[in-house]
């Protein structure tokens, strides 16, 4: 059977990949996308939101965790909006508007607004081995470590979010354009994993006109706008996983060959370019992270609640210790035996295992995702009436800005929670089952064998989704 | 030109500085209108975590008094001078609640935690003197 590409394909048989809307053919949207004071205007906004964080952080206090306003708004408001809305629908929208790099790209070009295409800074490049997921991968690992600590302690907030506005301005100084963003955000994995199976894109309308073009400006920059700052080359995009959606090349493109599409979700796990071992791990990471966070936080398990809250060094050190060999060893682990299998079973000697099990591992995306936006549904649905105390009351000082600081606090809907997750979960399933299947068939070019081998990726998912099942379940 | 840049160096900058120094100055000037009159503010914490802060207090006599009682614990806390017919009532985690009351005669009054905190819950208590003026 040829390689069937995107173009023919439909997610769960239903929906053609290829289906697409360009939301810039709505009058005013081109428009907005190419002023130059979008997105900066949302990204001071923001910055203003972030200083407020910053800000309760500190005069939070040390111990009130769970109902300050900067942990709050960063770890039930922001980290629940990235998860359910931002990412999967809007792709990395999220870093279209993030303060957390300005100063250090605004010290770069010496300007807010305008251009100025001789950026400041020693503009190293990026050292070429560590130009992937591996450094992300280990920082988004390493924080996980000290969560029991960031949404009980405000102040581990403050450190965490002033550590990494530090960080990224001491590397703009050093590296060019926004590698920080790029290569060691802890941010940025998962985003752009998850960008993947985003229902929104930035793709070229005409590749023609870009391969007649020859001083490619979404590249270099022009008078109008930067060089990709994140280093990339706009005019070939295919997947979302590194468009920061700077909306750059919307500006520096003369043909206006820039397009902001509406899409079905996912069509990106099956472009068999760029992929590898790094990104592989992000999505056992971001797997394993969500079945420890469940685990631990809504669990009925109190003796794990405890060594993730660090009541004891030992508790803590043992968490470490699982969580780590669980993300890293554990689930990569039974994958690898799993693409082994799928290789026996298909009977395909010319395929290298590390093919297989990098190419299949792209289906676990929806499943992890459906796992993560479950998990939030825990977060939301009980907490989210408190948000209305807080923004009135943002630094617990008795305050009442906006005249809801006494709203009570009453959890929305509990009911619905589990069937609610369960639903989630099973989607996830059917759709990592279904780019499974389409995943299969391309690593393998006879038919036959991709069923074959699509047989243990199967025993796979669904062993997964009936450990989720037991653990929202029980 | 020269004006043109002179113009966005200012704009730049006084925007930059609303959205990163504004909010800190706002709060600073916010919190201090309105803890302009406050004759103090209690911490409650249960008293295996630090107690109330602080635990004795001492005021004039026939004089307003206002307290702020800020809970930065996790649970929830209370706060009572039975003698002076002074309760918060329940004040719930991350809740502040502020009290006024004229203390008329000398003396010492007990205050105390009103809600089940904690196994250590009967030792959070202080004491709030009452002086002549
Ligand atoms: S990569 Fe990180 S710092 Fe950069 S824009 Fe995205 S979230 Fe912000
Ligand atoms: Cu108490």
């Amino acid at each position: 059977m040829p390689e069937q590409n995107n173009q023919q394909q439909k997610l769960l048989g239903l929906i053609p990949l290829n289906w697409r809307f360009d939301l810039t053919s709505v009058p005013g949207v081109r428009w907005l996308l190419k002023r130059r004071w979008f997105p900066m205007i949302a990204i001071l906004i923001n910055m203003l939101v972030f200083m407020i964080i910053l800000t309760s952080g500190i005069m939070g206090g040390f111990s009130s965790g769970n109902y300050s306003f900067g942990v709050m708004i960063v770890w039930i408001l922001w980290w629940v909006m990235l998860m359910m809305f931002l990412v999967p629908v809007l792709s990395r929208t999220w870093c279209m508007i993030c303060p957390l790099p300005s100063f250090g790209e605004w010290l770069q070009r010496l300007r807010i607004f305008g251009v100025n295409n001789k950026l400041r800074g020693l503009n190293l490049k990026w050292p070429r081995r560590l130009r992937n997921m591996w450094v992300m991968n280990f920082l988004f690992l390493g924080t996980t470590f000290f969560s029991g600590f960031f949404t009980v302690k405000p102040l581990a907030t403050f450190f965490l979010l002033g550590g990494i506005i530090a960080l990224g301005i001491v590397l703009s100084l050093i590296f060019e354009k926004r590698s920080f963003c790029l290569y060691v955000c802890p941010v940025s994995g998962f985003q752009g994993l998850y960008a993947n199976m985003a229902m929104t894109e930035i793709r070229v309308k005409d590749p023609n006109i870009c391969a007649k073009h020859k001083n490619k400006t979404c590249e270099t920059g022009n008078k109008n706008g930067y060089g990709c700052p994140w280093l990339l080359q706009p005019h070939s995009f295919e997947r979302n996983t590194y468009c920061g959606m700077c909306l750059e090349c919307f500006k520096t493109c003369p043909f206006d060959n820039m397009a902001f599409n509406l899409r079905p979700p996912g069509p990106d796990l099956l472009v068999n370019k760029g992929r590898g071992l790094d990104e592989a791990f992000k999505g056992f990471i971001m797997l394993g992270i969500a079945v420890m966070f469940y685990v631990a936080m809504m669990g009925p398990w109190g003796g794990i609640k405890e060594w993730v809250r660090g009541a004891t060094l030992r508790g803590w050190l043992s968490f470490v210790g699982v969580h780590t060999v669980f993300c890293l060893v554990l689930i990569p682990g039974i994958f690898l035996v799993t693409a082994w299998l799928s290789k026996l079973a298909s009977g395909q000697k010319e395929v290298s295992l590390k093919t297989v099990f990098v190419n299949l591992s792209y289906c676990i995306i929806p499943l992890g995702l459906a796992a993560w936006i479950a998990f939030s549904f825990g977060f939301l649905l009980p907490n989210a009436s408190y948000i209305l105390h807080i923004i009135s009351d943002p630094f617990s000082r008795g305050w009442n800005l906006v005249g809801t600081a006494n709203f009570p606090w009453t959890p929305v809907a509990t009911g619905w929670l589990i069937p609610l997750q369960f639903i989630t979960l099973l989607v996830g399933y059917l759709v990592s089952a279904d780019f499974g299947y389409k995943l299969v068939c391309q690593t393998y070019a006879d038919p036959a064998a991709a069923k074959r081998g699509f047989i243990p990726l199967l025993v796979f998912l669904t062993l997964v989704i009936i450990s989720f099942g037991w653990l929202y379940g029980g | 030109m020269k004006i043109k840049v002179i113009v966005s160096v200012i704009v730049s900058a006084v925007l930059v500085l609303a959205c990163t120094v504004g909010p800190i100055a706002a709060t600073l000037i916010y919190e201090s209108y309105l803890t302009r009159d406050l004759t103090a503010e209690i911490i409650t914490r249960s008293p295996e975590k630090g107690n109330y802060s602080p635990r004795f207090l001492s005021v004039p006599v026939g004089e307003k008094v206002k307290l702020r009682i800020r809970n930065v614990d996790t649970v929830v806390h209370g706060f009572a001078i039975p003698a002076l017919q002074v309760d918060a009532g329940e004040i719930k985690a991350g809740h502040s609640v502020t009290l006024e009351f004229t203390p008329e005669k000398i003396g010492k009054y007990d205050f105390y935690c009103t809600v089940w905190c904690s196994e250590h819950h009967l030792q959070m208590r202080g004491v709030l003197e009452v002086t002549a003026q």
